[in-house]
């Protein structure tokens, strides 16, 4: 099921042996030994008291009830009215131990996996899907859960198990061996089913899933459905789905039917050799009717137990494999992290709104390609001026979004080097140099929250006024004045949906009030209305007048906006100068412009190196690889 | 051990439910045999597991303690068959219980889905879109819970507690009224579990859900977390969440924790007063030995059920909720039905739309008297600002809607005496995105008709000149589009949209421009398509553009739900009306936005 494998890329994140996946559980338990301990005490004391109580019985009835001895009715009724008190007692605070210690070790092995995903670097999150990963931090959690909660609970049935065993061999053992001979079957049974029905449980979970989607399909694309009068196709495609999800609900129930009443059998063979054999004996005077009764009792309590055990280790071993899997990603280290001294950017002289004299830029022989044999940039020389605005320009895949990239150093070179303000980007704490540096993506992303904290997010403590002034740089202000909620709305996946155009002015206005020496915008007024994008050019031009700027960018208009022009080509500077001069004097540059407004796979394949590729980042050769650079 | 929780706003009254439950039995139809053997095999399977310990009580009475080896074995003998009559019966009821539950819940599945797709579009305007999905998923799986494991569980529970009741007392009253004892305790207890429990379970829902939406959203986007620097801040909001999560489940955890012992000491006590009390009978010589032994092994019969019951509840309540939410749906009925008796409509013909009048079900009108006539292979335009009414007379024409007053005919047949079928037919409306199913790129054109030969298919994109751009993909025209087509550009599944058109071949195409532009590449071909699809078709065209407009045969100005103007481009430009105004100021506009090949929107209006 995992996707993330690519078959001309194979994935870091591999398969079990699920070794790794126990040595994690037992890990992050030994650091929760004494709550483990205390559950496993207080399910031998449950055990105890549950294993007295019909003990306890057969003493009432052969000592009490069978003599016609009152007095000791009485006491032995009394003793078990205070076993089945503890057993009461200690039932509650068993569930409550075992869940408290195994809900604790889910969380602590979440906020790890969180914190651990935070940090790995931008190459690790092209590879691996957000879905790959949320499943990783919630299902496979979940099922690990579902296992170190039975822990404490699985090492008392064992006991229990064994106690009983003991004591009816003390009593009898051939009846011993009659009672439980047909129950070890159980655990095996309980194992197998296990380990059969899981399989169609998730086929089932797919089966859902797939329905799912053609009913959420069919209701977002309702428009193309009953435009085009698809309604009898969906509703085919559905039958076909409800169809398959028959199918495997009648499998699964075919399953149950093979074992859960085979499962019910064990027991009742059990407590008729009991029956049979046992009261001959008793009636031979070899045993007593109230070990005879005590005997049914147990074999009543062994049920449950070693039904269980035969699950636990099925469900254990899935719980590895789950375990292993979020192993496999806190074991992947990341690529990117600060310097053991990291040494600092040269102060930046007050006020800002100056032209500053910082943010100086300079790549430095720089190759890189993805760690593809290829590389993308390939010996590139550029130097940006503090204060300067360059436009990156070039064809797909010709490497204007890697520059921006390395810039942000969310990938590392592979030879040269980048520096700004003459330290070496590697020489630096990645957080210092991302303050210095803000970068608009072109897919946007917007978080759950209002847009006030969208635009604040390189700043939580900026002032309502600056966010402000922010937005009104972005060409933002006027369409959040026109919301009812204004800067409190709400964005994101739950919040207000906006249009591309829209969000891209938010990013703008996120990276202007974050006040970095140096600003990238990554083909970050693409999806701008044409119409308005005169607006944010003005606005842009302030911006851009007093800090270092570096535009990517197709339409004319925008790269324009740029003191210089630089067009790339095969990884390296192939032309530079004004838009104008370049027009004039460059056909390689005619030509890419012309493009951009031809070849319909540029601006896409820009899109998916931009967005880091979603999930294929291998094709930086555009829209499903059509006439791209790099097949 | 708790399965699900409800909204208290979920939860139905008395009248409601017995409303609910004599529909789900009709809607039972071909399955009511099918239950009615599973609820006779449940009864004898429930049967069977009680004959057990009663045959052990037997044999210990009529045997054992008087030394009778025949009746011994008749016990054992008869346990034999029991255990044996209890694996039969168990196996056989899941089987029947299944088929019957699961060929409901597919039936269920198939019948909501045929009547939402069958529903008009004002209908889907109006319900969101999450809502109508958790119907078919949601709601049918609450009911699927039901079916694979509640119902049964339910019937047994009940049988198993009303029947041990009845066997205990005929074995012996006295015992029985000892037993019963505590059970007004845990009745009370379990009333009050169920309560805490769901509201326990509603909070751990919601705090899962809001972990779970953190998390997604922290990875989705991780790269702005990374570039402003926010790993230290996101990894401790997160904590904070993570953390709040843990807390509910304890706090669920601890409902269990004190009911449970509750439970367990009604049982285990019980045990005691069984064997106190009835000891104390037996040495009276009213009851026997064997009758106590026989209490004390069933007592678990007793306090077991009620525990389950307890815990069934929410899934009955659940699927009551979800059943009675899926009628309210099949009850919706759909605004342009089909009538009775109703005519396929002409190959071709003119449409007319006679003094048209329309309005949402709440609100002010948004077209009123409305008429005009649209030749056979006429282009029309319909411009005007956004929200004058242009999309929707669109929509009346396509009878997406039908008109408050007067009448929309094509082939002088009136839209609402045609069948469905053959209006969809001679009628496609491509809207304004490319929306694509999941599935290859020739089963999304085949969206246009669905038994369309490959052949036909690759007819179909070679019409709006598509087939080499798709057909050199590495799979081909097999190629997946994922995610909605996310690996498409927009302009890409708008040519797939348009090939649906080709395909279906339509006599009238009604064309919803798209706002937005495309990538500036794609623009040209989607152009080229459209202009291709026109050929021999009466096509109206939604226009957001006034360059479209000019190259449309007439042009119809819509404001404010009147058509202010009609006619050719040049006689409108001529007359020096709205449209004239509009259309000066975008040939003066477009001087000024000089790389912008696109005219400007003329959708000014307010949204």
């Amino acid at each position: 099921m995992d996707e993330e494998g690519d078959s001309s890329r194979p994935s870091d994140l591999t398969v079990p042996p699920s070794r790794d996946g126990w040595r994690l559980i037992l890990s992050t338990l030994r650091q929760q030994w004494r709550g483990i301990a205390v559950g496993v005490v207080v399910g031998l004391v449950w055990t105890a008291a549950k294993v007295a109580v019909p003990w306890l019985v057969q003493q009432a009835i052969d000592l009490g009830i069978t003599p016609g001895d009152l007095e000791a009715l009485r006491t032995w009724t009394i003793a078990i009215v205070i076993a089945a008190a503890v057993a009461a007692t200690f039932t509650g605070l068993r569930r409550y131990w075992a869940f408290r210690e195994s809900r604790r070790l889910e969380t602590v092995l979440r906020d790890r996996l969180f914190a651990h995903v935070q940090r790995l670097h931008f190459a690790f999150h092209d590879r691996v899907q957000t879905g790959d990963l949320m499943s990783r931090a919630n299902t496979d959690l979940q099922q690990v859960q579902n296992v170190v909660v039975l822990i404490p609970l699985t090492i008392s049935n064992a006991v229990t198990v064994l106690a009983v065993a003991v004591l009816l061999v003390s009593i009898d053992p051939v009846l011993t061996v009659l009672a439980l001979g047909s129950l070890p079957f159980l655990n095996l049974l309980g194992k197998r089913f296990s380990n059969r029905l899981h399989p169609t449980m998730i086929g089932l979970q797919r089966e859902s899933a797939a329905l799912a989607t053609v009913v959420e399909e069919s209701v977002s694309g309702i428009r193309a459905v009953k435009g085009f009068g698809a309604e009898e196709l969906q509703r085919r495609r559905l039958a076909t789905e409800a169809d398959d999800i028959y199918d495997v609900a009648m499998q699964a129930s075919r399953i149950r039917a093979s074992f859960l009443p085979a499962m019910e059998l064990l027991p009742n063979i059990g407590l008729i050799f009991v029956l049979g054999y046992g009261g001959w004996q008793v009636i031979a005077g070899q045993l007593s009717l109230g070990s005879l009764i005590a005997f049914n009792v147990y074999v009543a309590l062994l049920i449950w137990p070693l039904r269980m055990l035969g699950m636990i280790i099925a469900q254990g071993q899935r719980a590895a494999a789950s375990a292993q899997r979020v192993h496999e990603v806190l074991d992947t280290a990341p690529e990117i992290t600060a310097p053991a001294h990291p040494q600092h950017l040269p102060a930046r002289p007050e006020p800002a709104s100056v032209a500053t004299g910082v943010g100086r830029i300079e790549l430095d022989a720089v190759r890189f390609g993805y760690g593809r044999p290829h590389p993308v940039l390939d010996g590139l020389d550029l130097v940006i001026e503090p204060g300067e605005s360059v436009a990156l320009v070039g064809a797909t895949g010709s490497g204007k979004s890697t520059v921006a990239r390395l810039l942000c150093r969310f990938y590392d070179v592979e030879a040269g080097a980048v520096r700004l303000d003459g330290v070496d980007v590697r020489d630096l704490d990645p957080v210092e140099l991302r303050r210095a540096i803000s970068i608009v993506f072109e897919e946007t992303f917007l978080f759950s929250d209002t847009l006030a904290a969208n635009i604040a997010f390189g700043r939580p403590d900026a002032t309502d006024a600056e966010i402000h002034r922010a937005a009104e740089l972005a060409g933002a202000a006027s369409f959040i004045a026109d919301l009812d909620d204004g800067y409190a709305s709400l964005v994101g996946e739950r919040g207000h949906s906006l249009s591309g155009g829209q969000r891209q002015r938010i990013a703008i206005a996120r990276a202007i009030l974050a006040d970095p020496r140096v600003l990238i915008l990554d083909d970050a007024t693409s999806a701008v209305d044409p119409t308005k994008e005169h607006e944010i050019r003005d606005a842009l031009g302030q911006v851009m007048a007093h800090r270092t700027t570096l535009v990517i960018a197709h339409r004319p208009a925008t790269i324009a906006l740029a003191d210089r022009v630089v067009l790339l080509h095969d990884g390296r500077v192939a032309a530079q100068g004004t838009h104008h001069e370049l027009l004039a004097s460059s056909a390689a540059y005619r030509q890419v412009l012309a493009t951009a407004h031809h070849d319909p796979t540029a601006d896409a394949g820009d899109t998916a190196a931009a967005s880091g590729g979603g999930d294929d980042p291998a094709s930086t050769d555009g829209v499903l690889g059509v006439g791209g650079v790099a097949s | 051990m708790l399965e699900r929780g409800i909204d208290p706003a979920d939860q139905l009254d008395a009248a409601e439910a017995r409303r609910v439950v004599r529909r789900a039995f009709r809607q039972l139809g071909p399955y009511r045999r099918d239950v009615i053997i599973g609820v006779v095999l449940v009864v004898f399977w429930t049967l069977a597991t009680i004959a057990g310990p009663f045959l052990l009580s037997v044999g210990i009475d009529d045997g054992i303690s008087q030394g009778d080896g025949r009746v011994l074995a008749f016990a054992v003998a008869g346990y034999i068959l029991v255990a044996a009559a209890s694996y039969g019966l168990y196996r056989a009821q899941i089987v029947v219980v299944a088929r019957s539950g699961e060929g409901f819940l597919r039936d269920l599945r198939n019948q909501v889905f045929r009547h939402l797709s069958g529903l008009s579009l004002s209908f889907f305007d109006r319900t969101k879109a999450g809502v109508l999905v958790s119907r078919m998923t949601s709601d049918v799986d609450s009911l699927s819970e039901l079916v694979q494991f509640g119902l049964l569980q339910l019937t047994m529970n009940v049988l198993l507690l009303v029947l041990s009741v009845v066997w205990l007392g005929l074995v012996s009253w006295q015992l029985l009224l000892i037993c019963l004892v505590p059970v007004p305790f845990v009745v009370a207890a379990s009333v009050k579990f169920q309560r805490d429990s769901n509201r326990a379970y509603n909070e751990v829902r919601d705090q899962i859900g809001d972990t779970l939406s953190h998390l997604n959203e922290s990875i989705a986007g991780v790269r702005e977390i990374q570039a402003f620097g926010r790993e230290d801040l996101e990894t401790e909001r997160f904590a904070e969440r993570s953390d709040g999560l843990q807390r509910a489940h304890m706090r669920s955890v601890f409902v269990q924790a004190w009911y449970l012992p509750v439970i367990e000491f009604a049982g285990l006590g019980t045990t005691a007063l069984v064997v106190g009390f009835g000891g104390w009978l037996t040495v009276q010589g009213v009851v026997t030995i064997g009758t106590v032994a026989f209490f004390v092994l069933t007592l678990n019969n007793l306090f077991e059920p009620i525990q389950q019951l307890s815990q069934l509840f929410n899934t009955v309540q659940s699927a009551g909720a979800g059943l009675k939410k899926l009628f309210a749906l099949l009850d919706t009925t759909t605004d342009v039905p089909e009538r009775p008796g109703a005519v396929d409509l002409p190959a071709q013909g003119e449409i007319e739309v006679r003094d048209v009048s329309f309005g949402y079900a709440d609100g002010a009108p948004v077209l009123r008297d409305v008429a005009l006539t649209i030749g056979v292979g006429e282009r029309l335009a319909l411009v005007g600002p956004t929200g004058a009414g242009k999309s929707t007379l669109a929509k009346l024409i396509a009878r997406f809607y039908d008109p408050t007053d007067g009448t929309v005919s094509f082939g002088g047949v009136d839209l609402r005496d045609a069948t469905t079928a053959s209006l969809r037919r001679r009628m496609v409306v491509v809207p304004q995105e490319g929306f694509l199913f999941s599935g290859s790129i020739r089963d999304n054109v085949r969206v246009g008709r669905a038994d369309a030969t490959d052949a036909e298919v690759d007819e179909a994109l070679r019409t709006v000149g598509a087939y080499e751009r798709f057909a050199s993909l590495p799979e081909g025209l097999a190629s997946e589009v994922r995610e909605r087509g996310a690996r498409l550009s927009a302009g890409e599944r708008q040519l797939v949209s348009l090939a649906r058109a080709a395909l279906a071949d339509p006599a009238v195409l009604v064309l919803d421009e798209a706002t937005s532009s495309l990538d500036p590449g794609t623009e040209v071909l989607v152009e080229e398509a459209v202009g291709r699809l026109m050929a021999g078709r009466t096509v109206i065209v939604i226009a957001h553009r006034l360059s479209t407009a000019a190259r449309a045969d007439r042009v119809g100005v819509v404001d404010a739900g009147q058509l202010l103007e009609l006619g050719p481009h040049d006689d409108l430009v001529a007359a020096g009306g709205a449209y004239a105004r509009l259309y000066a100021a975008w040939v003066g506009g477009s001087a000024s936005a000089v790389d912008d090949a696109e005219g400007p929107e003329v959708d000014a209006g307010p949204q």
